[in-house]
């Protein structure tokens, strides 16, 4: 029953347990689950890629260009056009959420092909909120600091625009600032949402195959079941280029929203 | 949510039972017990990386492709300067040989003026002596003329007196002959 239920792929499951270590009496269970290995696979294989990217030669080999081209999209198409000079100090800081966020995103697709092998863990850590969430306030949090480093009490100009005539201040602060609160959240629920949406779809399609072939194998009037299983499977295969395209269109969105987060406290007050 | 009973028990049983009572509430993403974990392992993770982006990653893939990009842009530059000097150059080696060019036509315009002076002056020479030879035989020719016409009124004299003798019997006079001759 668990096999077609589509939200089993979600479930956290220990692969090492550990005892639980206890934080000022609340305890703080760090055993190795699948989203914990997951992680630690996405993060050993972004550093496994740049770290044979970063040969620096002056001729690029493939691995240096595909490392050079992820740097590209950070950083030539994000921070610099967005935040301008003053951005080079946050490249690795969003550089690290793309990555991270792209692989993550990756590793739930591609290697969801190898359960068709029978392989076991297949598991999406950007389709847990707890991840998704972790990362968006760590976002937050970023923006907050940078903002209250560089321009002090200045910060709560964020929350007036320019120009406004006095008596809308109070009101639009308030606006501005749920505006601001709220983005953890969006943020959060824009990764989670895209990602599980699509392995939930997939899944669907995925348990159709099966039992409209289940079908078809009635013979009779039920062998129809096989069209269905087999369109079911076409688009199983379209669905996963689709998501190929997600993997990465969302890991861009969330690193091009940090990036135009942290413009907006890094160039406070000049330009917009 | 109800997260006591499973705190206390990290044994497989408490978590097949997590795992049930979310199965039983949807989604397992929303069974707290699990963040922290996760949150946690994600912040280790996250920050390892983002450690060895800001000393390791960015600096070198970064700096490689500045590196490529002063390379390209210096070689552009040195290209151009090259290229510029090459120019010049060019220039100086097309006015050096204009000059040459017209030095050389100055030498050759002089060494014809003088062949043809040379030239002249031979010519002169050999006319005055050509001149001076025609003049000598011209004179030898007159005096042979007046020779000859010398000796032609001799022949003239001597057939008149032996005519004279042979019509008249007896021999003229030279002085006769010299008046017959007059008349």
């Amino acid at each position: 029953m668990a096999a077609i239920d589509p939200l089993h792929q979600f479930l956290v499951e220990k692969i090492v347990p550990l005892p639980p270590i206890q934080i000022g009496g609340f305890p703080l269970d760090l055993s190795i689950t699948n989203s914990v290995m997951m992680m630690l696979v996405a993060g050993v294989l972004v550093s496994l890629i740049l770290g044979l990217a970063s040969r620096g030669d002056l001729i690029p080999n493939r691995v240096q260009a595909i490392g050079e081209a992820f740097f590209g999209v950070v950083e030539t198409t994000l921070v610099t056009p967005i935040i301008g000079h003053n951005g080079k100090p946050y490249v690795p800081f969003v550089f690290t959420i793309f990555m991270m966020v792209f692989v993550m995103n990756l590793l739930g697709i591609v290697l969801s092909l190898g359960s068709l092998a029978g392989f076991e863990w297949t598991f999406t850590p950007t389709s847990q909120l707890a991840i998704t969430a972790t990362l968006a306030i760590l976002t937050f949090l970023t923006v907050l600091i940078v903002g209250f480093v560089r321009n002090g009490l200045g910060f709560f100009k964020l929350f007036v625009p320019a120009g406004l005539p006095w008596p809308m201040v109070p009101l639009m602060f308030v606006i501005e600032l749920i505006s601001f609160l709220v983005r953890p959240l969006t943020l959060s629920m824009r990764l989670f949402g895209n990602i599980v949406g699509g392995h939930v779809v997939m899944f669907i399609f995925a348990s159709f195959v099966i039992s409209l072939g289940i079908i078809g194998l009635g013979g009779g009037w039920g062998s129809l079941g096989f069209l269905g299983s087999a369109a079911s499977l076409t688009m199983i295969v379209l669905l996963t280029g689709l998501e190929l395209l997600v993997a990465f269109l969302q890991a861009f969105i969330f690193a091009a929203l940090a990036t135009v987060y942290l413009n907006e406290v890094v160039n406070l007050g000049h330009g917009h | 949510m109800a997260v006591g009973p499973n705190e206390a028990a990290p044994s497989q049983g408490a978590e097949t039972h997590a795992g049930a009572e979310a199965h039983a509430k949807g989604l397992p993403q929303f069974d707290t017990t699990q963040w922290a974990g996760q949150a946690v392992w994600f912040l280790i993770i996250f920050g390892v990386v983002l450690l060895l982006m800001r000393f390791v990653f960015v600096p070198r893939i970064g700096g490689a492709i500045e590196a490529r990009e002063g390379k390209i842009t210096g070689d552009i530059a040195d290209a151009r300067r090259l290229k510029d000097e090459a120019d010049v150059q060019a220039q100086a080696a097309a006015v050096e040989t204009a000059a040459a060019r017209a030095r050389a036509q100055k030498v050759g315009a002089e060494a014809r003026a003088k062949a043809q002076a040379e030239i002249a002056a031979r010519l002169a020479e050999e006319e005055g002596k050509l001149s001076a030879t025609g003049a000598v035989a011209e004179a030898g020719i007159a005096k042979a003329r007046d020779a000859a016409l010398a000796n032609i009124q001799g022949i003239g004299a001597e057939t008149a007196s032996a005519i004279v003798a042979k019509l008249t019997g007896k021999a003229a006079t030279p002085a006769e002959l010299a008046a017959a001759r007059g008349n």
